[in-house]
């Protein structure tokens, strides 16, 4: 096949709309007879409900209704589990509770809701919020992810006599003979802290029951909307067919928005059913902070044992991981965090002992890096202590311990998220490493450029950070592509778009395959009337999976048009071209025949069909891959910081980055730009600030700090090509990539420019503040 | 968040002591109060409005007094809940006696706030507080005053509660303040 | 007290007379009563600039404005800019340099940039980066619309 689409720098079909003002997303949605929900919050971290005065609320002019989990009767019922225990895991503690759409008696994190206003518009909702008196007994607490476990502590949830939600043990080898053998043993303890995913769009839902047909319509601003078609047909007692969720164009994901079942996702089809009108809800970005899941948190003890070469030899980790008020997300974010935690190293001695625990604050669930900065964080931090402590480079010592190619496929014997064997399918990282230091221009920095820079007085520093990102994992992914009569290909899949580019990357996959115009693909993606089975766009595996199932089928519409047109041109199908939406014969250009009348041709008004085949040309394949692709790269950054001021600037940010197969350069480059983005934010600018009474203080982006365009250095990304085995595409993922290592390579650049202070960084995010509290501290 | 300061009054030990125990005076220094009543013993149930930068409400909460030691000190619990938050703060005062008819008036506490107040209000709160505590004294300074001449003429005495416009106004003028301080690198 | 304002506005050379509540804001009137959705909100209260439309020919964050304060005004917002057919070389420069990803706050970008770059025809990379900072994106981390300005000052010269 001549004609190549797949790896180019296609500009994207979706744009014209999106730059117009033309693009639905869900606040967008604007139906006749609408009413508009708003929502009681607590303000209480944990409180009894004592009482709820609806009154002064219902009175006021355009309110429609004011409910509570008691008017919700028997439709009340806690969301569902996402994600069960794994079952091949031994001795596995888990305790599952469930957020709820209304609280009945106890508030569990401030945020929660406790009634629903429902009204002629948004304006007068609010209004009537504001009229809602409830009666709370506050109680204590439970924010100290430490003391939380302690006996005699306040329950999170009394139905339970801990606050545990989870406790795990993964093992490889024997840490402790390995430790025997050590030169070196280190322990540290680190303290990673929570942080939002903050997209430009809050979420959204709008709901619209029509009595007549017997139809639930749904607009959620959601990364799944099978899975929550499913759900929700479950739970109000209705069938598939009679439920669609269209995810229209979401502003950003990166995680929280894949969270099913949310309180307003529980709420708002019992209302649009019992009120026959069509619902509205639109989170406000102060709701965002209180309402929307967020992740980050673990206190973690790390010990590895080396050898006097800094050959890791073994490490053990203990993790206590906050997992919010409630656990429908299960063990993903930490079961990550410890696939992780051996980097890309070869390392055959490994414990890990994971406690999650229940706290006063809103529910954890993965967002972009889902647990994957957390490990690659503490096994850098190890090592660049290692490194200072044995007196080594630690450019030797990352040569010395990578993963060799004809190691792979790596088995590291311990379960990942997907509860398979963690198995690294494929990886070349020294090649990376070393364009890194090259592209960074390394050794030039150490040896010239710091030095003449810190006689001026300047504190740079610099750090390189290698890692790994488990990608592309199952269950699987469908899509669906088809000729039209026109001549145009149309498609679907499940999973919805959030700014990846799905619309142009997999219709890049169609046309190289049916010979088109990549604009004459059109790819409908998060509608479930167009496809009935698929899981969501998360977990970097929307390339992967999805692109694979893409390829599946029109792989197999390409075999259907070669057989037909094969018959109608009388020419065997090889030697037959798809070029243009033709097929021709190949040096016979005249006798061709057009995409578009072939597939009038396969579906006759008239004969019979071959038993056996189907009308039409068109095909739905399914991709579900045993074990995900393990994408790799490398981040490199020259930082330079204020030791009065505490301002730094990044002089220079690089990075290596290994997918396999690109489907869109500028989309690939494009995502690593926005993940490092992310990352910065979570080194340096980015904190929740929660005070004991689990009330988060800087909910506004005025105080919670979002890089911009100030604060962002220019990115170089350079591309290395290891193919995924497992995938015809040979791809892998990289929607989480570029904030996976920032905070590692943050702190060692920023150890590394503060040499003269001795400064060693256990903690992210830092904060201008924070970080002159560690300087401080170490005056003294 | 911890507050702390001291403020020399024009009066007696035990004047300013009264002072203070006077509900009406109490009710009228602070800015925005509605309502104040003692309903028990050491125990006061008030109603206040409360204005912290964008966020703005009634507050309802109560106010009890304890650790008496007449009339040197006292304990202050406050507890309210409103609109726009919650807050609670424990609070201990100290009378000083300086001689010549001046009193000091040392005070340190610990106040924690949530809800709106404490979500948006957060960079304000710090001087808000500041500036309600300014404020009140100030109007105790002319109670006390108010309170001898009343003495001295055989009169009732009549209190001045600061309206929500001077009160708004006061705030603004403290704030400014605070910025041009900062600006200038005083410790604010 | 009447709870109602007749107001009369040019939104993208049209001509509108309605009746609002008094205290709906910009961005809402825009949105909802004039159907013009592609003014997003992202944040309320005025920090990411997603809301951003031009105000006799200035940029301002329609979230922190009532609608009866653009009483007899002009406004512009993103769908003035061109349309899918025929897209001004600032959106052309967008789609080119892969400078939006989810698309949400990308509205808010143009119209804080046409009026700049009206003024600065040759911005420098420095210049161009702080000209933006008003306007918060979780997606590009600003690289590709930093390229798409340096693009678009080119074809609009």
């Amino acid at each position: 096949m001549t004609y190549k689409v797949i790896g180019k720098r296609v500009k994207r079909v979706e744009d014209p709309r999106l730059l117009t003002g033309g693009a639905l997303f869900v606040g967008d949605v604007n139906l006749p007879n609408m009413l508009h929900a708003a929502f009681v919050r607590s303000d209480y971290a944990h409180a009894r409900i004592k009482s709820v005065d609806v009154s002064a609320a219902k009175e006021i002019p355009g309110v429609v209704g004011v409910y509570t989990a008691e008017d919700m009767g028997d439709a009340w019922e806690p969301g569902p589990p996402l994600v069960s225990p794994p079952p091949t895991l031994e001795g596995v503690t888990f305790n599952s509770c469930r957020q709820v759409p209304l609280v009945k008696d106890k508030v569990k994190h401030a945020g929660e809701i406790i009634a629903v206003v429902v009204a002629e518009s948004r304006y007068i909702a609010e209004d009537a919020v504001e009229e809602v008196y409830v009666d709370y007994e506050p109680l204590p607490v439970v924010t100290d992810l430490e003391k939380c476990l302690e006996p005699g502590h306040t329950l999170v949830h009394d139905e339970l006599d801990t606050n545990l939600a989870a406790h795990l043990i993964q093992n490889k080898g024997d840490y402790e003979a390995a430790k025997k053998q050590a030169d070196l043993v280190i322990k540290r303890k680190f303290n990673l802290d929570r942080g939002a995913a903050a997209a430009m769009e809050n979420r959204g839902i709008v709901v619209d029951w029509d009595q007549k047909n017997q139809h639930l319509m749904v607009w959620d601003a959601t990364q799944s909307p099978i899975p929550i078609r499913n759900g929700m047909a479950a739970r109000l007692g209705l069938r598939t067919h009679q439920v669609r969720v269209v995810a229209p164009f979401v502003g950003g994901g990166f995680g929280p928005k894949i969270m099913m079942f949310y309180a307003e996702e529980m709420v708002l089809p019992w209302l649009t059913m019992k009120l026959n009108r069509p619902v509205k809800w639109i989170e406000d970005r102060k709701e965002n902070f209180y309402a929307t899941t967020q992740e980050r948190q673990q206190v973690q003890e790390v010990e590895m044992a080396l050898s006097k070469e800094g050959r890791i030899l073994g490490i053990k980790q203990k993790i206590i991981h906050d997992t919010g008020a409630f656990d429908p997300y299960g063990l993903t974010t930490p079961l990550n965090t410890q696939s992780h935690s051996m980097g890309g190293y070869d390392v055959q001695n490994y414990n890990s002992e994971c406690f999650v625990v229940f706290t006063n604050k809103i529910i954890v669930t993965p967002v972009r890096g889902a647990g994957r900065p957390q490990g690659i964080y503490v096994v850098e931090r190890m090592l660049d202590i290692a490194c200072r402590e044995l007196k080594l480079d630690s450019r030797e010592v990352r040569r010395l311990n990578f993963i060799k190619p004809d190691q792979f496929p790596y088995d590291h014997e311990i379960i990942d998220q997907a509860f398979t064997n963690l198995v690294f399918d494929s990886g070349n990282y020294q090649p990376a490493y070393d364009k890194a230091l090259e592209k960074i221009e390394y050794d030039k920095f150490i040896k010239e450029e710091q030095p003449r820079m810190r006689a001026e007085g300047k504190y740079v520093g610099i750090g390189v950070v290698p890692f790994v990102e488990t990608t592309g994992v199952g269950p699987y992914e469908g899509a669906r592509v088809a000729v039209e009569s026109s001549g145009k290909i149309s498609a679907a899949t499940g999973v919805g778009t959030q700014g990846q580019s799905h619309m142009t990357s997999f219709a890049q996959i169609i046309a190289e395959q049916l010979g088109v115009e990549v604009e004459d693909v059109s790819l409908v993606s998060g509608d479930t009337a167009e496809i009935h089975w698929g899981t969501g766009t998360f977990a970097s595996r929307g390339a992967v999976v999805a692109g694979n199932a893409v390829l599946a089928a029109a792989s197999d519409v390409r075999l259907k048009v070669l057989k037909l047109a094969s018959k109608i041109l009388e020419t065997p199908e090889e030697e037959l071209e798809l070029e243009g939406g033709m097929v021709r014969v190949a040096d016979l250009p005249d006798r061709s025949i057009s995409l578009g009348e072939l597939a009038i041709l396969a579906n006759p008004f008239r004969g019979a069909v071959e038993p056996g085949t189907e009308p039409g040309l068109e095909s739905t394949k399914y991709f579900g891959p045993a074990y995900g692709a393990t994408a790799f790269g490398v981040h490199g950054m020259i930082l330079e910081v204020d030791p009065e001021t505490m301002m730094i600037k990044i002089h220079k940010y690089i990075t290596v980055e290994d997918c396999g197969t690109m489907l869109n350069p500028l989309v690939v480059e494009g995502q690593i730009h926005g993940g490092v983005s992310m990352g910065i934010g979570n080194s340096y600018y980015e904190k929740l600030h929660y005070d004991e009474n689990g009330q988060l203080l800087n909910a506004s982006l005025a105080d919670y700090l979002i890089p911009s365009s100030a604060e962002m250095p220019p990115i170089e990304v350079y591309h290395q090509n290891t193919p995924a085995p497992n995938n015809k595409l040979g791809t892998k993922g990289v929607g989480e990539a570029g904030a996976i290592p920032v905070p590692a390579a943050f702190a060692q650049a920023l150890e590394n420019a503060l040499q003269d202070y001795g400064l060693e960084i256990t903690e992210t995010p830092l904060s201008p503040n924070r970080l002159y509290e560690l300087l401080y501290k170490q005056e003294e | 968040m911890k507050v702390e300061g001291e403020h020399l009054f024009n009066g007696t030990q035990q004047q300013v002591w009264d002072l203070f125990r006077d509900t009406e005076v109490m009710a009228s220094a602070l800015p925005g109060t509605k309502k104040m009543e003692l309903v028990g013993e050491n125990t006061y149930e008030a109603v206040m409005n409360v204005r912290v930068g964008p966020v703005s409400g009634e507050f309802s909460g109560q106010l009890v007094i304890s650790n008496e030691d007449h009339p040197i000190s006292y304990t202050m619990t406050v507890e309210g809940r409103g609109k726009p938050g919650f807050m609670k703060g424990v609070g201990d005062v100290i009378l000083t006696d300086q001689g010549e008819n001046q009193t000091m008036m040392g005070y340190t506490g610990e106040v924690q706030i949530g809800g709106r107040l404490a979500a948006v209000g957060q960079r304000l709160i710090d001087t808000v507080a500041k500036s309600i505590i300014n404020q009140a004294f100030e109007t105790l300074d002319s109670a006390l005053v108010e309170r001898f001449n009343a003495e001295t003429e055989g009169r009732e005495a009549a209190y001045e509660q600061s309206s929500e416009g001077d009160y708004a106004a006061s705030v603004a003028k403290d704030l400014i303040k605070n910025v041009l301080k900062r600006k200038d690198g005083d410790e604010s | 007290m009447d709870n109602t304002f007749e107001l009369s506005v040019t939104v993208n050379g049209t001509s509108y007379h309605e009746v609002v509540d008094p205290r709906t804001l910009l961005s809402d009137f825009l949105r909802n009563d004039l159907g013009l959705t592609g003014t997003h909100v992202g944040c309320e209260h005025g920090v990411c600039g997603a809301c951003t439309v031009l105000l006799n020919g200035a940029p301002v964050r329609s979230c922190l404005i009532f609608a009866p304060q653009v009483h007899n005004q002009e406004v512009m917002t993103v769908e003035g800019l061109g349309t899918v057919d025929d897209m001004h070389p600032l959106q052309e420069a967008f789609r080119e340099a892969h400078a939006l990803q989810c698309g949400f706050c990308t509205p808010g970008f143009l119209t804080t940039l046409l009026p700049w770059l009206e003024e600065n025809p040759n911005p420098t990379e420095e210049e161009i980066r702080e000209a933006i900072s008003g306007n918060l994106c979780r997606c590009t981390g600003y690289q590709h619309i930093i390229d798409a300005v340096k693009l678009a000052a080119e074809k609009m010269n």
